[in-house]
This record gives structure tokens, sequence and C-alpha cells, in this order.
């Protein structure tokens, strides 16, 4: 077991080792890439993996995961977990699909509603957890469900698509040649980077998740500081949902039934433990290139979309065990 | 302490308070909610999800979660059902070919339960991160074997198994009687002896009340716990291969989302995570909670769109109100 990192004090080695352990998935990162290369290769078309618009795209399809994955890093850090990630993408940009096809609502407008209604969800399952004392996988796993009901509901079964220009600019444009997911993915890891390890309230996260009781005990009101992590967890996952429908220009009631397994697998190979207290957002930024990686390279050889969900679990359970192996030996 | 009328009345379960509430409402909107047939209805199609859920139940009691039990549910009717059809096909008898079909089923849960297991006890993953991967493993699975559609399978020894006895035997009361409830009251019997009358089902909720004491008194704990997820998966498979003889046919994703119905029968039923409460009784009752909901729904004509998400909303709704008065009476205690 390593120390709780609590204090300032041991905020700056654990970064360093973060780094460090940074590093070392960044070389597995280059290895799956080189082996992807190597695999995809044709004759015919070259070293497709290699072309600049596949490496933007794995970088782009990287970016939703990631968006996701800092909200559940945060969570985790807390020692809570969020499994309701892909059913709030899919009730919010669900939302925003109706608000802006049916009723023409502006696009801010949209916007703002759906990312009103991620952060009201978050509340939601922050309080079930800390007010009602629900165990987070039960609380968060209910509204799973009971928000993919809602989307079903509200969609009735149809698929929305077609969205107005100023909205898909979000998924579909660049800034500085830069395509936009991207650079909503760089700004939200710039910025939950800073919260969580430059802020009391980052701090705070680590201590709860470390020792809840130490926490209390020193005065974090850790009750608020966990509906905190699932508040930001709610937002980003609309934020997510968002920009994935302004890409792909639809949106339906399972969109984001996808995401969970990868996310929670991205977050752990990444090196963020289940125990708690341990976030480490560097490490999900690389594991979700890896992850998208392994994706895109499946999908140039054409492996059927059944096995992906297959390897993805299977890459789950890796990753955790590995984590738990490196720990005892630590 | 003598039982006075507040002391009785606190005795009766949440859950039997959500039934009640929901059985009147449901009676008020539709007179002919409350019919015989209609109830007997409400049993048989519940009968799948009560072996689901005392799985579920034994696996809360060790303060574990398995979400991986809709994906075994349906792997299992899934190697069932194309065991069984394989082997008809080259001419096995029915009821040796569902014999062996059954058995690979059963086998099918048994090795899930295993690796989960396997990785909760051994691995020291935390459950609902080994069974998230599992569920993913497992549903993926499903959908390799059964090509992503549903398998029919013609065998009316099989199919007997999901049947009412009136469609088989002639009698009194016939209409009334399911294999299907047979199986869960079997399933229920047994596990009840190896919850209450066992020395593992000591353990189980041992572990579920202090972990380490457990282990400190002498208990294999690692052994137990690893059991306990074997347990729940051929309970998953049983599940499984009743709902298949039941639908005549094995669907690759029949058992999506059944693991959240199960877990919230569970603690609808007042088993929680904390100290090793609660127990296989109160699970009957969760499911009814459940039952009554779903069948209610149905029988006042609400749209089926809505019925997800109202269902999900009442079910959430039940395990607050459960928690919130357990809690109350923790404090009048």
């Amino acid at each position: 077991m390593s120390e709780p990192h609590g204090t300032a004090k041991r905020m700056a080695p654990a970064l360093e080792r973060q780094w460090l352990q940074g590093a070392a998935r960044f070389i597995v990162l280059l290895c799956v890439c080189a082996v992807m290369a190597v695999l995809t290769r044709s004759d015919e078309y070259g070293l497709v993996f290699l072309n600049l618009n596949n490496l933007l795209n794995i970088v782009r399809n990287a970016s939703i995961l990631i968006i996701i994955g800092v909200g559940q890093t945060i969570t985790l850090t807390a020692k809570d977990v969020d499994l309701s990630v892909g059913s709030v993408l899919s009730l919010t940009s669900v939302v925003a699909a109706i608000l802006l096809n049916r009723y023409g609502i502006p696009f801010p407008l949209a916007i703002l509603a759906a990312l009103a209604i991620g952060t009201l969800l978050g509340l939601v399952n922050g309080l079930l957890i800390t007010q009602v004392g629900l165990p987070p996988f039960i609380a968060t796993y209910g509204t799973l469900w009971v928000l993919f009901g809602f989307a079903y509901l509200i969609l009735q079964g149809a698929v929305i698509y077609g969205f107005p220009a100023g909205f898909r600019f979000i998924g579909n444009g660049t800034l500085l040649g830069v395509p936009m997911p991207i650079v909503v993915m760089l700004a939200v890891f710039s910025l939950g980077y800073f919260v969580l390890y430059y802020t009391t309230l980052g701090r705070r996260f680590f201590a709860t998740g470390a020792n809840i009781e130490t926490a209390r005990m020193s005065g974090i009101k850790v009750e608020r500081v966990i509906v905190i992590a699932y508040v930001i967890s709610g937002f980003l996952s609309a934020l997510a949902g968002l920009v994935l429908i302004a890409f792909t220009n639809g949106a339906e009631a399972r969109i984001g039934d996808r995401y969970l397994l990868p996310v929670m697998a991205v977050v752990v190979m990444g090196g963020t433990s289940l125990a708690g207290g341990q976030g480490n957002l560097a490490g999900t930024l690389v594991a979700a290139l890896i992850m998208a990686v392994i994706h895109n390279g499946m999908n140039i050889l054409a492996v059927p979309a059944i096995w992906q969900s297959l390897v993805v679990g299977l890459l789950i359970i890796a990753s955790v065990l590995t984590d738990q192996w490196l720990r005892r030996r630590a | 302490m003598r039982p006075t009328g507040t002391a009785i009345l606190l005795r009766v379960p949440s859950a039997a308070w959500v039934i009640l509430l929901m059985m009147t409402v449901f009676t008020a909107i539709n007179g002919r909610y409350l019919t015989p047939d209609n109830l007997v209805n409400i049993v048989l199609q519940n009968a799948v999800l009560l072996i689901l859920s005392l799985g579920a139940t034994l696996v809360i009691l060790s303060e574990g979660i398995d979400l991986s039990l809709g994906s075994v549910l349906t792997l299992s009717g899934v190697t069932c059902v194309l065991a069984m059809k394989h082997l008809m096909a080259s001419g096995v008898p029915n009821p040796l070919a569902m014999g062996a079909g059954v058995l690979v089923g059963l086998l099918t849960g048994v090795l899930m339960g295993l690796i989960t297991g396997g990785l909760v006890a051994v691995g020291n993953m935390p459950s609902f991160i080994a069974s998230l991967g599992m569920m993913g493993v497992g549903g993926a699975l499903a959908l390799v074997l059964a090509d992503s559609t549903a398998i029919y399978i013609d065998n009316p020894v099989f199919s007997f198994l999901g049947e009412r006895l009136d469609k088989s035997i002639d009698g009194p009361l016939m209409q009334y009687l399911s294999m299907p409830t047979f199986i869960a009251v079997a399933v229920f019997g047994a596990v009840w002896v190896l919850l209450y009358h066992t020395p593992f089902g000591r353990y189980i909720i041992a572990i579920g009340g202090n972990e380490s004491g457990a282990r400190l008194s002498g208990i294999n704990t690692r052994a137990a716990k690893w059991a306990i997820y074997v347990v729940a998966a051929v309970l998953a498979a049983i599940s499984g291969i009743t709902l298949a003889a039941r639908l005549e046919a094995a669907d690759s994703i029949v058992g999506v989302g059944w693991e959240f119905d199960a877990i919230a029968a569970a603690i609808l039923g007042g088993t929680s995570f904390a100290k090793g409460k609660g127990g296989i009784g109160g699970t009957v009752l969760g499911v009814l909670v459940i039952g009554v909901t779903r069948n209610g729904l149905n029988v006042i004509g609400v749209p089926s769109l809505w019925q997800p998400a109202l269902t999900g909303t009442i079910i959430i709704l039940a395990i607050v109100f459960e928690i919130i008065l357990s809690r109350w009476k923790e404090g009048r205690r």
C-alpha cells in the first residue's frame, strides 16, 4: 500500500512518479502504434495507419473518451465511481438534439440546457450516494438504466440527424487547423489537471479518496467533495455527448452505451487506482490514446464490432490485474 | 421487548408496503388487475428473475456485487441451446439432447463464476470492476456464438421446462402451475438450505459482516468468496436455461440489464451492503415489487415507450424508501 497523498508535501513526488509512469505508458502507446502500423500495412496503400488523417482521426476519437475520462478519474480519485456516464451522455445529447431540431432552439441555448441537465444528473448521483447512502456503484448503475429509459422515451426510438451548422462547429470545425473535439479535449484536460493537482479542491479529492474518515476529521466536508466529483463527471459526460453528436451529426437513445466499458478501462489502465486517492490524469490521456489506436487498428483490419467489445472487457480485467500486481510489489 | 402494535407494524418489510401501495393503485385504475389469472401471470413472469436475484443476494450479502449476471444468463442460454441443437441435428433423441444442453449451460455458468470469483477472491479485484469486465466478455461471447440473433429450438422436452402445466397435463388447477415456478421454488429451497443450514452459508454472512474477522476466526475467506461467485453464476445459468425454455429460443441480448433488476430486487428485499444484513426471504418480496410494477404498468395500459423510464424511476424510489425506512427503524431501536 502506498501512502495517502493528502498533504502538499507529498503531492510533488507523487506527481513526479506519475510522470514516470506516464512515460512508461507512452512507450506502450508507441509500441501499440508500431504494431498496428505493421499489421494494417497493405501493398496497395502502404502504411495507412500513419496517414495524417488517420492519426488525427484517432486523437479525435480518443477525445470523447478523454473528456468523459477526466470526470471519471476525478470521481475515482475520491474513491467513488460513476457507472452512469454513458447514459448521461445519451440523455443529454438526445435532449440537445430534440431542442435543436424539433423546437428550433438557438444552439447556444441547447448546449447550455444539455450541460445543465448533465450537471443536475451528476448532482442527483451525488445526493443518492451521500444523502441516501447508496453504495456508488448501485446508485450510478441504477441511474444508468433510468436515464436510458428517459432517453428512449424522449426519442421514441427515432434517430435524429442533421444539426445546424453553428452547432456542428464544436464537433466538425477546426480552430487554427486543429479539429474542435481535440481543442475541447485539451481545454478540459488542462482545466482538470489544474483543478486536480493545483487547487485545494483537488487535494480534497485525494484526501477523501485516500481515507474518508481522516479527511472528515481534518475538517473536509467530504459529502460536498463527493457531490462535486459527480457534478463534474455529469457535466463532462454531457459535454462529450455534445461534441460527439456535433461530429457524427446524429443522435439516438443508445449513443452513449458503448462508452462505459472503454472509459473504465482507460482510467484504470492510466494508473488511477480503484482503491481511491490515486488519480492519474496524464495516464488517462495516454491510455485513451492506446484504446483509440487499438479500436482504429481493429476497424482497419475489419474486426467485427462484437469482438471489439470482447477485447475491451479483457483489457479492463488485464489492466486492473496489472495495477494490483504492481501495487503489491511496490 | 413486548410486541406492541407499532412494533409489529415496524416488522413488516418496506417492500411489502410498496407492493400493497402499487396493487391498490393498479386495482383502482383497472378493475381487471386483481384477478387470479393475472396474479398467476406475475408469478410465472418473475420466476426466472427470482432465481437470478437469489444469486445477486448471496453476492451482496458478502459485500460484493456481480454485474455480469445478466451476461451469464444470456451466455448460458446460448450455449445450452446451441449444444442441444447440434446434438439433435446429429440424431440424438430429444431427452438426451436436452440433458446434455442443460449440462453445457450449467457448466458455462460454473466457468464464468470461476473466472469472476477468481478475479475477486484471488486477484483481489474490486467486485464491481471484475464483474463489469466479465459483463463485457460474456455479452460479447454470447453475441459471437449466437451470431447476434436468436437461435430457435424445437425440443418439446426442453420447452416443457418453461411451460404452464395445463399445456401438457389435464387436471384441476393446472392452469395455475408452471414449470418455471416449480424450478424457482426448488432453487429457493436449495439456496435456503445452503445459506441457513450449512457452514458455507454462515461463512457468506460472516464475510459480509466482517471479512477480516471471519478470516481471523479461521474461515478460508478466499475459497468461500470464490465459491459465492460460482454459486451466483450457476443460478444465473439456471435462470438463463429456464428463460430459453420458456421462449423456446436463446436470444443473444436477452439478459441485458437483468442484473440491475436482480440487484435491485435484493436491495428492495432489505439486503444491504452493510454488515451482512438481509436474506433471501426479502428478495422474494423485492422481486415481487419489480414484477408487480412491470405487470401493472402493462395492465393499466401504459405505452411500452414509457415503461423503461417509469419502471426504473419506481424501482429507484422504492430503494430510497427502503433505505430511509430501515434507517428510521434503526433509530427507533
